[in-house]
């Protein structure tokens, strides 16, 4: 009976202190009963083989004691839908103020592409544990209460709620109105003529510093033709997506087309925010030094600009991701 | 043959099922007095195999709820814990059974229902 003693203390090494003995002794007596009535059936004693047997169907010590153990959870059914709309929004606020610090960081520190990329490998690198710290946080804390909640509370507020209160759909789950997308239209075609009329028409951009720059010996850097022809194919692209509203929702492709639209934006003032030369001069009479300083803080801006356009892409590349997950795996 | 994925639901409810069942089923057989070996036994012969690792911990906490009591005897030579129902859990077994009685007469009316209409 060796073994039985041996499977016994294995049991007993994860039970409380206070049952232990009386569970070994239990759980002792029933298995050597077990054993009597199969040694009788076979009309010999068991050979250790057969009393392996008995003991392997009888289960992992380790499951054995667990099953001993009161029915326990860290965060209980009650508490926990709680909980989890609670991590989530947090996780989604401790991302964005991470992303924007480490973002002010790299603008200060970020002067060439190179720098903006290592940069961005070690925010994403960083991410996980800042993650891991705050859901241990909050989890903690959700343990505290379901603590409180099932020593002071028989039913909690949950139980009380009032149907009418319940908060309005948000705007983009009711279907714009036809009205709403013709106007929508119209006034980006009107957007549109207004951007192609600015190569004749400079003042339509800087007002009535286009004839002062141009006192001051300066003009605008190459690098605004590209993004000026990006600009165009961009507005071009969004036409498109509002005539193919009119006849129709879009359906899941809604989605993934203000996601292209992002991306190609987020490329383009990339671009943009590390051409260095955004104003030139023209003649003589250029104050090259504050040319130098202007064109600085105007790369300042726009990786400024590029930041949030990140955040916004990253926040929707996020979005569209979760509707690619299938149902049961959100449930579970 | 059944494919996995079926097999594999239909354990996991089956197992629900018989959970739902197994408590009521443990209290009715333990208005007669028996120790953990002799109740296996007993459920076993009546239809309701249940493992050893599952029906012992169960007792202990039907116990530790207040719905039966033990006393350890000797018998045969060996020390055994023997288990029957308390008051309160013959109180608890009389409620359980008219739900469950409740539950089967509802199930036969819709499958009833069903099999008229089919």
């Amino acid at each position: 009976m060796d073994l039985l003693e041996r499977y016994l203390y294995a049991v007993g090494r994860y039970l409380p202190m206070a049952t232990k003995e009386d569970t070994l002794a239990e759980l002792r007596a029933n298995l050597l009963e077990q054993m009597d009535a199969h040694a009788e059936e076979l009309g010999r004693p068991l050979t250790d083989d057969e009393i392996a047997d008995t003991l392997r169907g009888h289960g992992n010590p380790a499951v054995v004691a667990l099953r001993y153990l009161p029915q326990r959870s860290l965060i209980g059914p009650t508490i926990f839908p709680f909980y989890l709309l609670t991590l989530r929004p947090i996780l989604a606020v401790v991302l964005l103020i991470y992303f924007i610090t480490y973002g002010v960081k790299l603008i200060a520190t970020g002067d060439t592409p190179g720098a903006w990329a290592t940069g961005i490998v070690h925010a994403l690198l960083g991410v996980i544990p800042v993650l891991l710290v705050n859901a241990a946080i909050i989890t903690l804390i959700f343990a505290i209460i379901e603590v409180v909640h099932r020593k002071r509370y028989a039913s909690t507020a949950s139980d009380a709620w009032d149907p009418e209160k319940l908060s309005p759909l948000p705007a983009h789950s009711r279907p714009k109105p036809a009205a709403s997308r013709i106007a929508d239209l119209v006034f980006h075609c009107l957007w549109m003529l207004y951007v192609l009329e600015i190569p004749h028409h400079p003042y339509l951009i800087v007002g009535p510093g286009a004839a002062y720059l141009s006192h001051l010996s300066i003009g605008w850097a190459p690098v605004w033709h590209v993004f000026y022809a990006a600009f165009v194919v961009l507005l071009v692209l969004q036409l498109g997506i509002k005539i193919a509203r009119l006849f129709g929702s879009l359906g899941r492709w809604k989605a993934a087309l203000s996601l292209l639209e992002s991306a190609f934006g987020v490329l383009t003032i990339g671009w943009l925010a590390f051409a260095g030369t955004y104003l030139i001069g023209t003649g003589p009479g250029a104050d090259l030094h504050t040319l130098a300083i202007v064109n600085h803080w105007i790369g300042v801006s726009m990786r400024i600009v590029l930041l949030f356009a990140l955040l916004d892409l990253a926040q929707g590349a996020w979005k569209y991701g979760k509707t690619l997950i299938p149902a049961e795996r959100l449930i579970a | 043959m059944k494919s996995n994925p079926e097999s594999g639901i239909f354990d996991s409810l089956r197992l629900e099922l018989r959970r739902g069942c197994l408590i009521l089923a443990v209290l009715a057989q333990l208005r007669v007095e028996h120790y953990g070996y002799t109740l296996r036994k007993a459920l076993a012969d009546e239809g309701l195999a249940i493992e050893e690792s599952t029906l012992y911990p169960l007792l202990r906490r039907l116990e530790t709820q207040g719905l039966l009591t033990s006393e350890w005897r000797e018998e045969d030579k060996r020390q055994k814990r023997f288990y029957r129902l308390s008051p309160v859990g013959e109180a608890v077994l009389a409620q359980l059974l008219a739900e469950w009685n409740g539950i089967n007469e509802s199930l036969h009316k819709i499958l009833k229902h069903q099999e008229a209409t089919v």
